[in-house]
């Protein structure tokens, strides 16, 4: 049943992760990584630095050989993509570097020939709204420049896939909030998928959808935005309540006046641990930032 | 009805579609918005505040299924005619809820006495009348 219900999610998955691991130098980037994208959903990958985002981005889009598990792009072996499939998706790096003797408007009329549903309208309009000179070379651009003709390439191709490594760092706030609007705008009526990865929550909160917590290597958890805010929040018990604290806890914390902080799910039945009725427990509602900092640590 | 009318906090503790659940119940129960008024389109909202559209999707199906909104043909969703979902008294009480629970949290966490609080309370809205 189990081989089943993977046989039809890689063959119909925009992108399928299974038992992904990878190694710098002895030390593990990515420790068995599962992940499934759905059509439509826009997917916000958290984490600090150094967790391994851009490892598993890379790994999952086919861009390094993992050293074990596997990675498929619209069902294919991410290892093996045809050009259909690649003409499919738009991939940004944190650092673009290809085709960097080419001035960015010929970079883009060069690249706009491969991708079947090319918008150069957009493409020429986006240029300018975000003031890259056209006819620089994109090797005297500064990184920052760099990043966002790749995201004006990405977008103006309308993949089907879009994936953005760390987007928002490249991106004033006026630029940036029109770069979500793009993502949220396309995601929604053009199904587009979207994987992003960011240390910026807020944007995440915006746009994503779901949201996937990366943390030295491994998934701490993946669910929907929503559901992150509605199943977790902070459980405080005081000392003389401290021995009520449930077993289970995504995170426990004890103070130096021997209190202590937990974060809590819902259980099946929507109903918080027992030790939240306790009348000096406190149950805090977790935001995004705060649940990631508090499992992260 | 204006998408900027929303107000959206991303980073609240609060998902962004119940969010605009309660404003647009809020905006209706004070009379902002008036029965058969038509709501931004999803995109609009969606567009306006750079937020997912299903996100937004979701709140007017909720607030669809809550009698605050129903969809007019050819005009999309407009605040419900038909029935005044929130306009009797019990249903404009039921929005005072969560800050009354708070309200009752923060007196029990100071120890107070309910009747000076009530004392108090009672004065604050006389004053206000």
């Amino acid at each position: 049943m189990n081989a089943m219900l993977r046989e039809t999610e890689s063959t119909t998955a925009p992108l399928v992760a299974s038992g992904l691991v990878h190694c710098y130098e002895g030390s593990n980037a990515l420790n068995g990584i599962d992940l499934v994208l759905q059509p439509g959903s826009v997917l916000g990958l958290i984490g600090r630095n150094g967790a391994g985002k851009s490892t598993l981005i890379r790994a999952m889009l086919g861009l390094l050989q993992p050293l074990a598990g596997s990675a498929y792009v619209f069902g294919e072996p991410a290892l093996k993509l045809g050009d259909a499939t690649k003409a499919r998706i738009a991939y940004v790096p944190q650092q673009p570097e290809a085709l960097s003797w080419l001035t960015a408007q010929q970079m883009l009329d060069f690249v706009g020939r491969f991708y079947p549903r090319w918008d150069s309208s957009f493409a020429k309009h986006t240029l300018e709204r975000w003031q890259i000179q056209p006819n620089r070379a994109l090797a005297k651009l500064s990184p920052g420049e760099r990043q966002r003709v790749e995201l004006i390439r990405a977008l103006a191709a309308q993949p089907e896939l879009l994936v953005l490594d760390e987007p928002a760092a490249a991106l004033d706030p006026v630029a940036r909030r029109e770069l979500l609007r793009e993502i949220a705008l396309r995601a929604g009526e053009s199904g587009t998928t979207v994987l992003f990865s960011t240390h910026i929550v807020s944007d995440l909160e915006r746009v994503a959808s779901d949201v996937a917590f990366l943390h030295q290597g491994k998934l701490l958890m993946r669910c929907t935005v929503d559901e992150t805010k509605e199943r977790y929040a902070r459980l405080w018990l005081p000392p003389q309540a401290s021995f009520a604290a449930p077993a289970q806890a995504l995170s426990r914390r004890r103070h130096d006046d021997g209190s202590l902080s937990l974060v809590v799910a819902r259980d099946a039945h929507d109903q918080w641990p027992e030790a939240a009725g306790l009348p000096s427990a406190r149950l805090d509602a977790l935001g995004l930032e705060d649940l990631f900092v508090e499992i992260a640590e | 009805m204006d998408a900027s009318l929303l107000s959206i906090q991303p980073a609240a503790s609060e998902p962004i579609y119940r969010q605009i659940v309660e404003q647009l119940r809020r905006l209706i129960a004070g009379g902002q918005l008036t029965p058969g008024e038509s709501l931004p389109s999803v995109r609009d909202v969606a567009g306006f505040h750079a937020i997912n559209p299903m996100t937004v999707s979701r709140a007017y199906g909720i607030a669809e299924s809550e009698g605050l909104l129903e969809r007019q043909r050819g005009k999309g969703m407009v605040v419900s005619t038909t029935r005044q979902a929130t306009q009797t008294e019990s249903h404009r009480l039921a929005l005072l809820e969560p800050q009354l629970q708070a309200l009752a949290r923060h007196a029990n966490e100071l120890e107070l006495p309910a009747e000076r609080i009530l004392r108090r309370l009672t004065k604050l809205l006389g004053e206000e009348r």
